[in-house]
């Protein structure tokens, strides 16, 4: 697991404000993320499928990642056909938060990237970055990313034939596009 | 491998990890992993018109690679 994605860190232990109070508290999201990433982790050691997960709390909500190291095969069988192994597996990692905590998790799995709900979003920021490189303006620091956003832009930038690299450390890491 | 994998799963949903056997049974048409949960844990590990059971299938067929395999969800009380 990395331990990257604690951007959300920063926020805990404040207090709900009065219009937030009806939203999950940070703190409970949290703990549905690491509940959930044991739960995740210990399959994939057990069926030693090569994954690193990547837990991030947004928009009231976990989101758990799984990517793959190094080869994506093993974790492409637990996406399935159509994301269907994706859903049964989000549908038990709910459950398991649910019998651990006793709160109904409505976490978002994403497994290889198969959502891409945001990939469509890093494809134009990665598009962006290379045409501000292209019109001569030097390296082009971008926001700070999860691992798993950073896999998505530096694949973007690269299909385009530009060149990546992450710099920083923690929330801090983020992608510099250059012309290599 | 899958019928430590499954028996994970199960642990991981129940009120009564403790209580979880699985069983690893072969035939003909391939692999049957049965299992057992505390009988309180019958309804969760089934779940609304069997939709818990039918995602426990999905993840041990994804991970058995072609391979046939059957879950079974056992129901002690009623065999005893």
């Amino acid at each position: 697991m990395t331990s990257e994605s604690t951007a959300v860190n920063a926020s805990e232990g404040t207090e709900p404000e009065d219009e937030s109070a009806r939203q999950t508290p940070i703190n409970r999201l949290e703990e549905e993320g690491d509940v959930a990433a044991d739960y995740l982790e210990e399959l994939l050691d057990i069926a030693d499928i090569d994954g690193d997960i990547d837990i991030e709390v947004r928009n009231g909500r976990s989101y758990l990642s799984v990517v793959a190291e190094e080869s994506a095969e093993g974790l492409d069988a637990l996406v399935g056909q159509d994301g269907e192994v994706l859903e049964a597996l989000q549908e038990l990692t709910r459950l398991s938060v649910l019998a651990s905590t006793g709160y109904r998790s409505r976490l978002v799995l994403d497994i290889n990237g198969y959502r891409g709900e945001r990939s469509t979003a890093l494809q134009e920021i990665a598009e962006n970055a290379v045409a501000e490189v292209k019109a001569g303006k030097g390296p082009v620091h971008l926001e700070p990313m999860s691992s798993y956003e950073r896999k998505i832009v530096h694949d973007a930038v690269a299909d385009l034939g530009f060149v990546s690299e992450s710099e920083g450390e923690g929330a801090q890491r983020h992608i510099v596009v250059s012309a290599g | 491998m899958l019928a430590e994998a499954l028996e994970h799963l199960v642990r991981g949903i129940v009120d009564n990890p403790d209580d979880v056997t699985v069983e690893a049974k072969s035939n003909r048409r391939g692999e049957i992993l049965e299992v057992r949960v505390h009988q309180d844990d019958l309804g969760r590990v089934i779940g609304r018109q069997g939709r818990t059971a039918r995602a426990l299938r999905t993840v041990v067929a994804a991970l058995a690679e072609g391979e046939p395999v059957r879950v079974d969800v056992i129901d002690t009380d009623r065999r005893r």
